[in-house]
């Protein structure tokens, strides 16, 4: 009975991606583990494994039925389960490092859910350290992680591109060398990047920057989505990704990978390379140096090459590390540093000038392949420096500190300077620090509270954009959860105050008069804001399968400095921008609900649905009168604010069709308004559907040297923005382009050479050569993304 | 807190948060003024044989925003053949500096073009030359011919920045300067 309630649920909620579902449970596959039985009649036994003091889910602990081969392995939640059993008698051991082996008699007529608390071993109380670090994990909002193959796939792309994998995410690019990550719609400083527990502080205020991370750094991609601002700070109203590197060595030895990277497109080459080390005689010490070298020369679209797209990287990270059973400090520093092409075909000035660049069939001016960079282009470096320590009692908890310093320099050269001088260079200094306490596990509660302290500093050289400023931000949080049988319920509240300071000379304001002696006085507006966000949602277990997420949060943004007072022409977009100083906070209400089915042999797939109210969106507003300078007109923007609604859906399933086949899909959809001037918001991600077939085998009877071979296949549609505003080219210069289709292939396998292993892969985008232009990509007046592009990816892992 | 007591940590938190608040920098930006901008640009329509210099002006001293420029046309006679010369300035600075010599040495990467509205029966033709032959447009000759002119008829003057691109096309390269001067023929 209960299973049909839950089935009726799975279909209200996710409509007929599911209907697969009952075949799903019922049809066994040939599971090595499932080999010595020859019948099968239908019966699940599952449940969880969980400690026995705080109730936290032991992941990987083993439950065996004795007499038989059968083993499952708990999940990331603590589950476990057999399918298929026939009614009788079983013996069911369950054993995990660290605690106590638990034996239990069973007998089994119809399915059942069995779940065993283990009590931790004396002797080996070690194991709670790994405990305390999975707990936070557990959100109730949704998320997608991007880790080991998967991530290993995506390298040779920048960090936003990495991310599009995921349902949800799709990027607003500059040209194929910039890219800046979306989530439902939003961006920029709505989205939170937490580069190894930083707050990645740069321009984010551009959408023509992208963060300044080496994806090579990572080992783990994850996205919140949604508004998560009690546990990252205020701003993550559309999002959080966290960039994570693999903690250091806990265990004695040497290590290192090396990573070579070929891109045909743009004949990028990329050599990375990583060592790491924890030695035998001081077991407490841990470091790994890791370094990136990337070059790339002008891109090619199916008919041409963009002319100065070329560019460069050479990236570097430090680690070390000491770490005790109570105590723990480590000191990380990493220095990204870019040199970056822009697009030769989109320097434009005024109205004309791009109104003649779209009437172009092929951009201006022609050019060859060349790994030259001329101007104009961007110097970029991004240091930074963290340094964080623990200290862990029994009675108390665990107690962090954390200390960051980051260093933003971007130098702009214009084709007037001839390259020996930036017309434009900024700098961001921003210090962080931030005191966590993680309490120890009282009854079913568990959580942190938190302080931080961020203060930030700007100041540029050249033409004005975006002024001088200093700003104070200082935060409170408390995020509590609680977990009871089937339920995990979580709770947040955070109080963040900000002071911030312009400093800007009349002449950089609209007010200025022509007049030197009045238009050099220096003006310092100061702001102060402060705001409450919180966080309340639920998941409860449904079954082992099944997860059943609630959430509602909310998250407030300040304006930031360049919304309040930019003046000026940004080049990039040939808009003349004027700030707002009288702009107020953004209010984010985000209501959201997911349902996970997982852990089945045969099908598998997440679908959530949000919506985002956002209260005083800011937002650029259209002027109809263009501002007139002695370079022509210019399309004018002015900052606004409304209320503006992002409501969508994301979906992922997967199939096992046969042992070897394995096939999915993805969706995400995502519509927005803006509720105070009726009518759809402009830039909004379109339709995105995706759809692959994947065969594997983990090795061949014949050719024992390659394991984990894989060939996949995919297609990914991308539709029209049809919802826009009626009068669309009052605020944009072109239409939305057409919709597109595009083939991909992905082939992989690892060769063995006696222990040495090496993994090869093997990626074909755009294999049809389609001639395309993307929605959210800035150069789509003037140029088509880039054609047919094969990579391959060699990875050398050395064990010393 | 007996917590706190831990000399260790007690030093990485003293240390953290003399760190954050001693590199605060409250620096205040310098005036500068060593951008290259164009305030100004001036029309000399001198007369062939003989007779006073007549000049409008595009004037904008603030720059791009705030204060909107001032525009001062001219009257030509018409059946006349002037010669042109355009003045390229940036008053914002004391003295004020002469652009017109520098796009004058970039000669084959610029190209001044003058576009009469309709009804304004007035040629414009080039007497300067880059060194690959191609029009610069600093000087030129004016040929007016019947008049009155219609209402509201004006001359866009274009200044064009076509670094490797420069062909003689209006549709290519960068605009450095594109200001429309209200024109009378009488």
């Amino acid at each position: 009975m209960r299973k049909l309630v839950y089935l009726r649920l799975l279909w209200l909620l996710g409509g007929c991606c599911f209907s697969g579902l009952a075949v799903g449970q019922i049809l066994p596959i040939a599971a090595p583990t499932d080999a010595p039985f020859d019948k099968d009649c239908g019966i699940t036994l599952s449940g969880s494994v969980t400690d026995h003091e705080d109730r936290s889910p032991l992941i990987g602990a083993t439950v065996l039925l004795e007499g038989t081969q059968r083993t499952s392995v708990t999940d990331a939640n603590g589950h476990y389960h057999f399918h298929d059993l026939c009614p009788g008698n079983y013996k069911l051991v369950v054993s995990y490092l660290g605690y106590t082996t638990e034996k239990l008699d069973k007998s089994l007529r119809a399915p059942e859910v069995v779940n065993f608390r283990l009590h931790p071993d004396v002797l080996l109380l070690h194991s709670v350290e790994i405990r305390g670090a999975k707990q936070k994990e557990q959100i109730t909002q949704a998320s997608s992680k991007l880790s080991g193959k998967e991530l290993a796939q995506t390298q040779g792309q920048s960090l936003a591109q990495a991310l599009e994998r995921m349902t949800g995410l799709s990027s607003i690019q500059t040209g194929p060398s910039i890219a800046k990550p979306v989530i439902h719609g939003l961006h920029s400083n709505r989205v939170l990047v937490m580069n190894n527990g930083v707050r990645h502080e740069a321009q984010q205020w551009g959408s023509e920057h992208a963060p300044e991370i080496d994806p090579f750094v990572a080992s783990e991609l994850t996205v919140i989505k949604g508004a998560a601002g009690v546990r990252y700070g205020a701003d993550a109203i559309g999002g959080v990704i966290l960039v994570e590197p693999r903690p250091l060595r806990d265990s004695a030895g040497t290590s290192a990978v090396l990573n070579l990277v070929g891109v045909s497109h743009n004949r990028q080459g990329v050599v990375s390379g990583m060592v790491e080390s924890n030695p035998a005689t001081l077991p407490s010490l841990s470091w790994r140096l890791q370094g990136t070298l990337k070059k790339a020369g002008n891109s090619k679209t199916p008919d041409y090459y963009l002319a100065n797209t070329g560019y460069q990287e050479q990236n570097f990270s430090a680690a070390v590390g000491w770490t005790k059973e109570k105590f723990g400090v480590e000191a990380f520093f990493s220095r990204f540093d870019t040199k970056l092409g822009v697009f030769s075909g989109s320097h434009v000035g005024n109205l004309t000038d791009i109104r003649n660049a779209i009437k172009r069939e092929r951009p201006e001016p022609e050019a060859d392949f060349t790994y030259a960079i001329a101007p104009p282009y961007q110097n970029v470096t991004h240091d930074l420096l963290k340094l964080r320590t623990f200290y862990r009692t029994e009675n108390l908890g665990r107690v962090s500190l954390m200390y960051s310093r980051q260093f933003n320099q971007r130098e702009e050269y214009d084709t007037h300077g001839g390259g020996t001088t930036p017309g434009l260079r900024f700098e961001i200094e921003t210090h962080n620090s931030e005191l966590v306490w993680e309490h120890k596990p009282v009854g079913n509660w568990s959580g942190s509270l938190g302080a931080t302290y961020m203060y930030q500093f700007n100041r540029f050289e050249g033409r004005f954009f975006v002024p001088f400023y200093q700003s104070h931000t200082g935060g409170l949080f408390w995020i509590e959860h609680w977990e009871k049988g089937n339920w995990h319920v979580e709770g947040g509240l955070r109080y963040d105050y900000r002071h911030l300071q312009a400093k800007l000379f009349r002449k950089d304001t609209p007010q200025k008069t022509g007049n030197a002696a009045l238009d050099n006085e220096l003006l310092t507006p100061t702001h102060t804001f402060q705001n409450l966000s919180g966080t309340l949602g639920a998941t409860y277990h449904v079954n082992p399968h099944l997860d059943l997420s609630l959430n509602a949060a909310s998250a407030w943004r300040s304006p930031t400095t360049s919304e309040l007072y930019s003046n000026g022409i940004h080049h990039g977009t040939g808009t003349y921008e004027y700030g707002n100083a009288d702009l107020n906070v953004e209010r984010a209400y985000n209501f959201m609900a997911t349902l996970t089915y997982r852990q089945n042999q045969r099908l598998n797939g997440e679908v959530s649905v949000y919506r985002n109210y956002i209260q005083n969106y800011i937002y650029q507003q259209p002027d109809t009168v263009p501002t007139l300078t002695i370079r022509g007109a210019f399309l004018t923007a002015r900052q606004n604010q409304a209320n503006a609604t992002f409501t969508g859906v994301d979906a992922t399933v997967t199939y096992q069709l046969t042992e070897h086949l394995l096939a999915a899909g993805k969706a995400s959809l995502v519509r927005a308004f803006n509720r105070s001037a009726d009518e759809y918001l402009i830039w909004i991600p379109t339709d995105r559907y995706e759809a692959s077939l994947r065969y594997s085998v983990e090795a061949f009877a014949t050719q024992q040297r390659f394991k984990e071979n894989y060939l996949q296949l995919s297609g990914q549609a991308v539709s029209k923005q049809r919802n826009v505003p009626d009068n669309y080219l009052a605020r944009d210069y072109a239409l939305p382009p057409a919709g597109y289709f595009l083939l991909n292939l992905e082939a992989g396998t690892t060769l063995q050479f006696g222990k040495q292993s090496i993994e090869i892969g093997l990626i074909g985008r755009n294999l049809l050569d389609t001639a395309y232009r993307d929605y959210l990509n800035r150069f789509r007046y003037y140029a088509d993304e880039i054609g047919r592009s094969i990579t391959l990816r060699v990875s050398i892992p050395l064990n010393f | 807190m007996k917590l706190f007591l831990k000399p260790s940590l007690a030093i990485l938190l003293a240390a953290t948060v003399f760190m954050s608040t001693s590199c605060s920098d409250d620096e205040d930006p310098t005036p500068e003024n060593e951008e290259e901008l164009i305030t100004t640009v001036r029309l000399h329509f001198m007369p062939q044989g003989g007779g006073s210099m007549i000049m409008a002006t595009y004037k904008d001293l603030d720059g791009d925003g705030g204060q909107a420029p001032t525009i001062i046309g001219a009257t030509l006679a018409a059946n006349k053949v002037y010669n042109l010369e355009v003045e390229l300035l940036d008053e914002s600075k004391s003295p004020a500096a002469n652009i017109t010599a520098e796009v004058e040495e970039e000669g084959d990467e610029h190209q001044l073009f003058f576009v009469p509205s309709a009804g304004l029966n007035l040629t414009v033709v080039a007497t300067d030359k880059d060194s690959k032959n191609l029009p610069i447009g600093i000087t030129s000759s004016v040929t007016t011919t019947t008049g009155p002119s219609p209402a509201g008829s004006t001359l866009r003057v274009v200044l064009k920045h076509q670094p490797g691109t420069k062909n003689g096309s209006i549709n290519t390269g960068d605009t450095d300067v594109e200001v429309s001067f209200p024109i009378t023929i009488q």
